[in-house]
């Protein structure tokens, strides 16, 4: 996974359907609650993050529902996808214990880069 | 639920600024995603939403951001659109290469006439003066600027390369508005040309550097620097230099001949059939042959009172033309032929 390091609304996307799959207003909502709020995307933005992860096979259509006279595309992680986001936390826990030892911080993090 | 579709209309009217071949797979879920996001499930406040709601401007400018990726951007993207975004890359690109040769010219004179690390001194022609007073520096630094945003920019730095070109054009703004009060601008319409077709649009179509978009071949850009004040600089310091600066075009001209020049080179390559990908370079030539265009036209206007300069423009408009014509059907093939857009290396 060289390159560019994924952006925030890539890896809350992806952590969102990791959860399970998700059709687009779901994903929006799960993402702002995974973020605390912080992260709240607008439907362009989301889309252009859902056709980009498509494109890159990370994400896949799971199947369509008839939702109040309309249809929901529910979307999926693939493995790809799975093992991209498992690669992408990992490196955010890294970067985490790094931090929280140059803090002198306790903790099993701590311990963690310490050790 | 006719209140619904109004609300579902109008954001429907927003998702048009979408290519047509993304709204097909997408603008109906979409429309859905963003209908949810309406709904409180109170039904009183969700039908008064449906019926009088209107998309929020960060809701369109969402899109907006969506559209403009998808028109210009990068991976990912339809052939035509990837094709488009790479020509007005290319072509940005060259501009600001223009802006810093001419920068280069700048710095060289200043330390030319200086005689930094013992250089002889110029002929007397070729001496420049150094900058005197707020606004002539103000335009030098402005001048200097220019070479760190071409490289910023070649070497991807282009959140760098757009906050310093934003500075930079309004810095000569500020200069040419100063210019045009005090009386000292010798050519008002070119000046003015100058700064919206090679500062401004440029500048503007920097946005398309961004997220998606495949990196500038980083080594060809930056060696096209020093090549450039090599090849179109020395030439007109030596010709300067032996009094034989008259026969030098002014920089419309040479803008017109240099991209004729181009096109000329490039013309083995756009009629090859074997020379895959060739039709990206011929759209940005075309591109910049209709910046060039425009400059040359525009400062026509500068020259009234000369009927001779006014001919010698039209000739060097002409020659413009008929070199760019050469690639313009390469570059048409390019709408529906371009090579495909590369994989990107991650997401987002």
């Amino acid at each position: 996974m060289a390159g560019k390091p994924m952006t925030g609304q890539a890896f809350f996307v992806l952590t969102a359907l990791a959860g399970g799959p998700r059709h687009g207003y779901g994903i929006v909502g799960e993402v702002a609650e995974l973020s605390g709020g912080r992260v709240w995307l607008k439907i362009g933005s989301l889309y252009g993050v859902l056709d980009r992860l498509a494109a890159e096979g990370l994400i896949e259509p799971d199947r369509e529902e008839a939702h109040d006279g309309r249809m929901r595309r529910y979307y999926r992680l693939t493995r790809d996808g799975r093992r991209a986001l498992a690669e992408e936390a990992e490196v955010h826990a890294a970067a985490a214990r790094v931090v929280r030892a140059r803090l002198g911080l306790t903790g099993p993090a701590a311990a963690g880069a310490a050790g | 639920m006719s209140g619904g579709l109004d609300l579902e209309q109008r954001y429907r009217r927003v998702l048009r600024l979408l290519p047509r071949y993304y709204r097909e797979q997408w603008e109906d879920d979409m429309v859905a995603a963003f209908l949810d996001s309406w709904v409180s499930g109170d039904p009183d406040d969700d039908e008064w939403a449906l019926e009088f709601g209107k998309p929020t401007p960060s809701d369109v400018a969402s899109v907006a951001g969506l559209a403009a990726r998808l028109y210009l951007g990068g991976a990912g993207i339809s052939r035509r659109y990837f094709a488009w975004g790479q020509a007005i890359r290319r072509a940005v690109l060259a501009v600001i290469l223009v802006h810093a040769v001419l920068a280069l010219d700048v710095l060289v004179r200043i330390a030319w006439s200086r005689r930094v690390f013992g250089l002889p001194a110029p002929p007397a022609s070729l001496v420049a003066a150094a900058p005197g007073g707020v606004w002539p520096t103000v335009f030098y630094l402005v001048n200097v600027a220019w070479i760190v945003i071409f490289v910023a920019l070649a070497l991807g730095h282009y959140r760098t390369a757009r906050v310093l070109a934003a500075l930079a054009i309004v810095a000569g703004l500020v200069a040419l508005a100063q210019a045009q009060v005090t009386g000292i601008m010798p050519a008002p319409f070119g000046s003015w040309a100058w700064w919206v077709l090679f500062n401004c649009v440029p500048v503007l179509a920097m946005a398309t550097f961004d997220a998606g978009a495949p990196p500038a071949a980083r080594w060809p850009w930056l060696l096209a620097l020093p090549a450039g004040y090599m090849l179109v600089i020395v030439p007109q310091l030596m010709a300067a230099a032996t009094g034989n600066y008259a026969w030098v075009p002014d920089v419309a001209g040479q803008c017109c001949l240099l991209v004729a020049l181009a096109c000329l080179a490039h013309l083995p390559r756009a009629w090859s059939r074997r020379a895959g990908g060739s039709g990206v370079w011929s759209l940005t030539l075309a591109l910049l042959a209709a910046l060039a265009a425009a400059y040359r036209l525009v400062t026509l206007s500068d020259y009234v009172h000369d009927p001779h300069l006014i001919n010698v423009s039209l000739a060097e408009l002409l020659i413009l033309v008929a070199a760019a014509a050469l690639v313009t059907p390469d570059a048409a093939r390019t709408q529906i032929a371009s090579p495909a857009p590369p994989p990107q290396s991650q997401p987002g």
